[in-house]
């Protein structure tokens, strides 16, 4: 096992170069830089100084120079600096990082508490009216986007009844440390969390029922019957476990995407994560940033992979690495 | 031969439903199975006999599945105990054995676990002491090294050996009545004499009955005492082994005899039966089913909602239609009758 | 000449493993397999799973890749051929699948089923090529107009004839067979046999039939080759094969089908347990330092057994 981890590992690092090639040349051949826009039809400023300021940021050297720099410093833990917010990719991440951190947790929790059982639930009592009903709500948290949906919820809750704040990750003015800091916290979680988990079960849930349905007529259950299993036990021992295997394969990529950030949620509910910092910086065409978190998503996505295997043959005795 | 009955099925139908409607693929049949005795069951494809051994332990779907009629099991009716008591047999009193066993056992669960689980809800015994029984009924299904197989996951065993410990799930409890739906047709050849000659060897020992659904006449030959012919839902025809294969009476036991390669050796064609199997919805009930299949024999030659008849003692044939058959191309020579006998 | 000849065929897959997953060892799936088929004949290739023979085949028709050995058909050898230089050979040699189920592409009408080929190698008119395929579906007793159906609305057997109608199309002169009745009843198994003969008188078709039910394989077969570990271990007709068996997995192998008089019961499990005793004593000394079987060696002009 440990060789098949270590090997992976190594993989990795080809194909992270790969990555970084790609992202670097990709961000440098979108049009304008991080003097653009803004700074650049500012009169004030002259074309002098902005050629001043391009030539001491190093952005007229060619291109290979440019990379070759980034990769140097990459490797030192130095993402560069946000040219709009003039302060380390690595501070700046690094703040956003725990907000993302939080909310990445509270919604894959979630999914997976309504997910699971409202999955099982759904393939055990096929075609009666509580499965109908959750399908149904799959079929409604499907079709509606997830904005459209996060918005209605903020509407609702957030500004016509007034129960949760609508944004930002805690109150101005709340000390740190306290445990009124912790509630707070909580309290700015739950409309961010609650909206993204009820969007993101909609796949479990199906995925679920299906195996539930395919698993129940199988062999293997036919035989638990006829030891005389009873049947709460055939689908708590048989057909459950079997069911969750292929949901196990994705807990990996969730795990890891948990850290990515939540580019929709984030920015509707204000909150601030790696996901409302991607979108800014896009916007901003803050370079160093947006490749600092592509790197960052392409390294997790890499992870993720590699976790899935792992979780996989964890759990399936079929699969063994070696 | 000892005739103490295990299990009486009467008046047995078993519907399953399609579109809203029942339709029986198992028709009114009534059937004892003795203690000590290997009662087959063959047909081909569609003619019920899956459908029959699932029902024997209420083992369907019970959403589309109809099962009318009695089967009586020690002195009492599996028909009418509630799914908590028909638990209580499963597993004990009458054990299963599937025709895949791959897929028969839970690829996530070790060897051991799955023959355990037998033991968990029918005996009382420690922990310890189910271990030490379940190497026994490893041992006894000649698995030699038990203590390694105890904790190996199906997939890591070849096709014979999970086929052993599915039949050591089946007799963990010591059943009365073993029901086997096609236990060696997914093995090699090799495998399923030694499959067939183990079963023969834990009945000696067990005086257990046994259903065996087959497919398989040879397996037949080599295992039943009685067997019971089925075609299209509906016994065709019941007698001792020795009858069914030197005298066979039915049309169809005839045919589907005849269309055996090795049957009769030496011979370019092999004899086709005429037509197709029925599906579920299209089966003609209230005449002689096969009839269609037998175009060339009069009409009048077949009963009027054809009943079994006792022939000679102990064997049962359905129709008149016995009584008028020949095969189509008889008159050229071609087709001899008694399989064993053309040997 | 013979129709197909195999010398020395060869079938083996890398096991890859330790850190850089570098080749370890071999899988020898097929070591040394020599075969002749002389045409209008059938050969029956008979073993248990994981033998070979399904391999053997496969390798034949390109879908193995073949490892060492040739494979010479009408004087030619299909191994030393680029890939498109062996197409006008291919025509020649068709398969026939197991599983008439999962072998048809179930989206696919007929018509398009059985025109593939045809397409592939030849070009023909809309019209003559519904032409050819309807002519194709007569002769193998289906209805012309089943042309345009699809493959669920058949019964096994029927959908087993499509198969062959499939293989028919390019007008073969070997057909490989891989256990082409083992998933139908007894009876419509009766049928596709039977038919398979006609055609084989018919077009003067050679078949190489591959099969673990040694009954069917009486039946079929001219030439029967026994394969145990990848290789053979006896060779011989019909007669010497059931006859007089020499090697003991032979003699295991035929003496495990069941008898079907029951008055021979206990005789014939008597002589299986016999054979089981000096199958376990004796098949050590058949067997190489690798525990495979040792080379053919021929008894009678017919007749070849790997004794040492």
């Amino acid at each position: 096992m440990w060789k098949f981890t270590l090997r992976r590992i190594l993989i990795m690092i080809p194909q992270l170069f790969v990555l970084s090639v790609l992202i670097f040349f990709v961000a440098k051949a979108m049009p304008g830089d991080a003097l653009s826009g803004a700074i650049e039809a500012n009169p004030k400023v002259s074309a002098q100084v902005l050629e001043e300021q391009r030539e001491k940021l190093g952005l007229n050297d060619p291109a290979w120079v440019q990379y070759g720099r980034w990769l140097g410093n990459l490797f030192q833990g130095d993402l560069g600096k946000s040219y709009v917010h003039k302060v380390g990719v690595t501070d700046l991440i690094g703040s956003r990082l725990a907000n993302t951190f939080y909310l990445g947790v509270a919604i894959l929790i979630l999914t997976y508490v309504i997910s699971i059982p409202l999955g099982i639930l759904s393939g055990r009592y096929q075609n009666t009216l509580l499965d109908k009903t959750i399908t149904g709500y799959t079929y409604l948290s499907f079709a509606t986007p997830i904005f459209i949906f996060s918005l209605l919820v903020l509407f609702v809750f957030g500004f016509r009844l007034g129960w949760f704040p609508t944004s930002g990750s805690v109150d101005v003015g709340v000390q740190p440390g306290t445990w009124a800091y912790v509630v707070n916290k909580f309290y700015h979680l739950i409309l961010p969390a609650c909206a993204g988990a009820l969007v993101s079960t909609t796949a479990t849930i199906q995925y679920l029922r299906n195996e539930v349905i395919d698993t129940r007529l199988k062999d293997f259950v036919k035989t638990a019957r006829s030891k005389g299993v009873p049947e709460s036990k055939v689908y708590s021992r048989h057909i459950l476990r079997n069911s969750l295997l292929p949901i196990a394969a994705f807990l990996g990529y969730d795990l890891t995407a948990v850290l990515a950030g939540n580019l929709f949620i984030e920015s509707i509910f204000g909150y601030p994560g790696l996901g409302q910092l991607f979108l800014q910086s896009i916007t901003q065409r803050d370079f160093s940033v947006v490749t600092a978190l592509v790197m960052l998503s392409g390294l997790l996505a890499l992870i993720g992979t590699l976790l899935s295997d792992l979780i996989l043959s964890w759990v399936d005795p079929r699969i063994r690495m070696g | 031969m000892n005739t103490e009955p295990v299990l009486q099925i009467k008046d047995l139908t078993v519907s399953f439903r399609i579109k809203d409607e029942y339709y029986p693929a198992v028709d009114q049949l009534d059937l004892t199975i003795n203690k000590n005795e290997v009662l087959a069951i063959v047909g081909e494809s569609g003619c019920g006999k899956s459908a029959l051994a699932l029902s024997l332990t209420r083992l369907h779907d019970t959403k589309n599945t109809r099962i009318d009629g009695g089967l009586i099991f020690k002195g009492q009716d599996l028909n009418k105990l509630s799914p908590g008591q028909m638990n209580k047999i499963r597993g004990s009193e009458i054990g299963m054995i599937f025709q895949d066993p791959l897929t028969a056992l839970n690829p996530l669960m070790t060897i051991g676990r799955q023959i355990e689980e037998n033991l968990d809800y029918h005996t009382t015994l420690s922990k310890k002491e189910k271990t030490k029984r379940i190497y026994e009924l490893l041992e006894h299904v000649n698995i030699t090294n038990p203590e390694r197989v105890y904790n190996q996951y199906p997939h890591e065993l070849s096709g014979g050996m999970r086929q052993r410990v599915m039949i050591a799930i089946a007799i963990a409890c010591r059943p009365s009545l073993i029901i086997a739906d096609e236990p060696t047709t997914a093995l090699d050849v090799t495998i399923q004499s030694q499959i067939l000659d183990l079963l023969k060897q834990l009945q000696a020992e067990t005086e257990a009955g046994i259903v065996l659904i087959t497919h398989d006449l040879g397996v037949v030959a080599e295992m039943a005492d009685r067997v019971v012919v089925m075609y299209a839902g509906e016994v065709v025809e019941v007698a001792s082994v020795m009858d069914l294969f030197n005298n066979p009476m039915h049309p169809y036991t005839r045919s589907l005899l005849a269309s055996m390669p090795g049957a009769n050796a030496g011979q370019d064609q092999l004899h086709v039966i005429h037509g197709r199997v029925p599906s579920l919805q299209n089966i003609p009930r209230g005449s002689c089913r096969f009839s269609e299949r037998i175009p060339w024999i009069p009409q009048t030659a077949h009963a009027q909602n054809p009943q079994l008849d006792e022939v000679s003692p102990g064997h049962w044939v359905r129709c008149s239609c016995y009584q008028h058959f020949h095969f189509e191309d008889e008159g050229k020579g071609l087709v001899m009758d008694g399989v064993a006998g053309a040997k | 000449m013979a129709l197909l000849e195999l010398n020395n065929l060869k079938v083996h897959y890398p096991i890859r493993g330790g850190f850089f997953q570098r080749v370890v060892d071999h899988v020898k799936a097929v070591d040394g397999v020599s075969i002749q088929i002389e045409p209008g004949t059938t050969y029956g290739l008979v073993g248990e799973s994981g033998c070979g023979k399904t391999t053997t085949g496969r390798a034949i028709i390109g879908l193995n890749k073949i490892t060492d050995g040739t494979v010479t058909f009408e004087g030619q050898d299909l191994t030393r051929m680029a890939h498109k230089n062996q197409h006008p050979l291919r025509r020649d040699i068709q398969m026939i699948f197991q599983d008439p189920y999962s072998s048809l592409n179930g989206r696919k009408r007929v018509m398009d089923i059985i025109a593939e080929p045809l397409r592939n190698f030849e070009k023909l008119s809309p019209d003559e090529e519904r032409r050819r395929v309807q002519n194709l579906l007569d002769r193998v007793g289906l209805n012309p107009e089943a042309a345009f159906k699809y493959p669920h609305e058949f019964s096994g057997g029927q959908r087993q004839r499509i198969g062959i109608a499939r293989a028919l199309t390019l007008n073969p002169k070997l057909i490989i067979a891989d256990e082409p009745v083992s998933a139908l009843d007894v009876s419509v198994q009766a049928q596709v046999l039977n038919f398979m003969k006609e055609i084989q008188k018919e077009f003067n078709l050679t078949y190489l039939f591959i099969s673990h039910d040694l009954g069917i394989v009486r039946h079929m077969c001219d030439e029967i080759g026994i394969m145990y570990r990848g290789r053979l271990v006896e060779q011989g007709n019909t007669d010497d094969i059931y006859e007089n068996p020499q090697h003991i997995y032979t003699k295991r192998l035929i003496t495990a089908i069941p008898n079907i008089d029951p008055a021979q019961r206990q005789e014939s499990a008597r002589t299986r347990q016999q054979i089981m005793v000096s199958y376990q004593q004796d098949l050590k000394e058949l067997m190489d330092a690798e525990g495979k079987p040792l080379a053919l060696k021929t008894i009678s002009p017919s007749h070849q057994v790997a004794l040492p």
